[in-house]
């Protein structure tokens, strides 16, 4: 590999590195004992399970890299691992915050993890009961957002939050509404208006399509597109879905039973997908 | 003379790609056995050969498309430096294609839910034009393509297979890239919209661009290379003037 690349990239704001989650008692032996070679990511003889082991990285401003596999491959921890929702047993990631400072999100304690998501990562959840209030209303969602980053002045916070809503697609007449009165697609809405209430510069997005009907779907994939092109937002998009891999990310990783099989750029994994277990999702998703 | 001067867009050196087909007994298919290729600023070389003969696989391997087994494929950027694409990380090659690299399927493979002038349009914007601009641009190829104003927002999932075939070509030529990878681009076009299709692809090269292209009939050929490869079982079997090499082929059905 060449020391200099001619070509300038943007630096990474995201950075994963040899991040691991595991539960249980570990010992050099555990590894050998999980992974898609024994075909499992618990250990028959500890009872330990590797959820996620030895991943590694980069995102940079304006890139989306997708996160695939199946139930239990280990994608959702590698998110929740980067958002701070769970703390990674081993490794690191790295943020590079707007101020310019990196911090590993793995070793800063609680308080200092819950400002770096108001203000550097937001989450976009599968299931908006975890990214939203759903006994609050759509701009009081919002609202909360922008006063956890200091916004003090009513008229400026709630003008913010109806243009913010406005960007998703949310009707400004239901504002006011309860949350818990909108349709799945909808609160899919608010949430993302919640996500970039301050301009975070790294957004995740945890199966953000799924459980929606498809013209729901097709709807709100459409908006994050949108978003993602127009914001210069780091993105990591963690699916089972192909389609939606394909349609928002340039890059991906294929995770299996805690480890990554593959990495690539995301029209050659679908095209030419080197690893046995890459095959059978791509030849899966073709039928 | 300057033109010895000229150095290739593209070379090629040693190329084999194989696939290992996991779910189907592991089976091994070799697609290239060793390609060694030049291609120039402004010289239009068309891959000729029958189906199978490895064309379409050279194309997705430059374009990474399908990651190539062995080899080099040495790409000059504007700034004039070579990178070998196949060994390029992820993210740098994502760089690369747009700007550098373009690839033109015989299929539309546009984002759903968009319509022809907003494709066009955003393809010209990942090459580094601004939005107006690029939608002027936009117009201007859909128009000289033939594509009826009345479908340029529409999505383009409803037009015809032709239509679809000629959006794609105009979202490729935008703003050209450097090297351009055809595959089949004019396969579903009637004669006159077929027409208006090689003429913009001639233009091409008339202007630096250098072409690398797959075309079904020998007259597209005929009319736009200036040098034609023939490919046989995943080598190269001969090359040369387009005259000298499509004659050969005349003879032998094709």
């Amino acid at each position: 590999m060449t020391s200099h690349s001619p070509m300038e990239r943007a630096p990474w704001v995201l950075k994963v590195e040899n991040l691991g989650k595991v539960f249980g008692p570990m010992d050099s032996d555990v590894l050998a004992e999980t992974g898609p070679e024994i075909g499992t990511s618990k250990s028959s003889r500890t009872g330990t399970v590797v959820a996620a082991w030895d991943v590694n990285f980069e995102v940079a401003a304006g890139e989306a890299l997708g996160v695939i596999g199946e139930s239990g491959s280990g994608k959702s921890t590698v998110m929740r691992a980067i958002a701070g929702d769970h703390e990674a047993s081993h490794g690191a990631v790295w943020l590079r915050t707007r101020k310019g400072d990196v911090v590993n999100v793995a070793a800063i304690p609680d308080s200092a993890r819950r400002a770096l998501r108001v203000d550097e990562l937001a989450v976009v959840y599968q299931d908006a009961a975890e990214g939203l209030d759903l006994g609050v209303t759509a701009g009081g969602n919002v609202a909360d957002r922008l006063t956890a980053a200091g916004w003090r002045n009513f008229a400026e916070i709630r003008h913010r939050a109806a243009h913010l809503l406005g960007r998703t697609e949310v009707p400004l007449e239901r504002m006011d509404d309860i949350v818990r009165q909108f349709s799945g697609g909808m609160r899919q809405r608010v949430q993302l208006a919640k996500a970039l209430a301050n301009n975070p510069p790294i957004v995740l997005f945890d199966e953000p399509t799924t459980g929606l009907d498809a013209s729901v779907a097709a709807g709100v994939l459409d908006l994050i597109r949108d978003l993602l092109t127009e914001l210069g937002i780091a993105a990591v998009v963690v699916s089972h879905d192909f389609s939606v891999i394909e349609m928002l990310t340039t890059r991906c990783i294929v995770m299996h039973h805690g480890r990554v099989v593959e990495e690539g750029l995301t029209d050659q994994l679908l095209e030419d997908p080197l690893h046995p277990y890459s095959q059978r999702l791509v030849a899966a998703a073709r039928t | 003379m300057t033109t010895d001067l000229v150095l290739p867009v593209l070379r090629v050196r040693g190329l084999r790609k194989h696939f290992i087909l996991h779910n189907v007994d592991g089976r091994r298919v070799d697609a290239l056995h060793g390609i060694d290729l030049d291609v120039l600023p402004g010289e239009h070389l068309a891959l000729a050969g029958s189906s199978g003969a490895g064309k379409s696989t050279l194309l997705r391997c430059i374009y990474r498309t399908y990651l190539p087994s062995e080899g080099e494929v040495h790409l000059r950027l504007t700034t004039g430096h070579e990178v070998d694409l196949a060994t390029l990380s992820d993210a740098e090659m994502a760089g690369v294609r747009g700007s550098e690299l373009g690839y033109v399927s015989q299929f539309l493979r546009a984002e759903p839910r968009r319509g022809p002038l907003d494709i066009v349009a955003r393809a010209g914007v990942a090459r580094g034009m601004d939005l107006s601009d690029a939608r002027d641009a936009a117009a201007i190829a859909l128009k000289r393509l033939n594509i009826d104003e009345a479908l340029w927002d529409v999505y383009a999932t409803v037009l015809s297979g032709g239509e679809k075939q000629r959006v794609n070509l105009a979202a490729g030529t935008i703003s050209p890239p450097r090297l351009l990878l055809l595959d089949e681009p004019v396969s579903a076009l009637d004669p006159s919209n077929r027409e208006a299709a090689l003429d913009l692809i001639a233009d091409l090269t008339s202007h630096g661009v250098g072409v690398l292209a797959v075309f079904h009939d020998l007259e597209a050929m005929e009319r736009l290379a200036t040098r034609v490869v023939l490919m046989a079982d995943g080598l190269i079997s001969a090359q040369g003037p387009p005259t000298q090499i499509l004659s050969t082929l005349t003879g032998v059905s094709r």
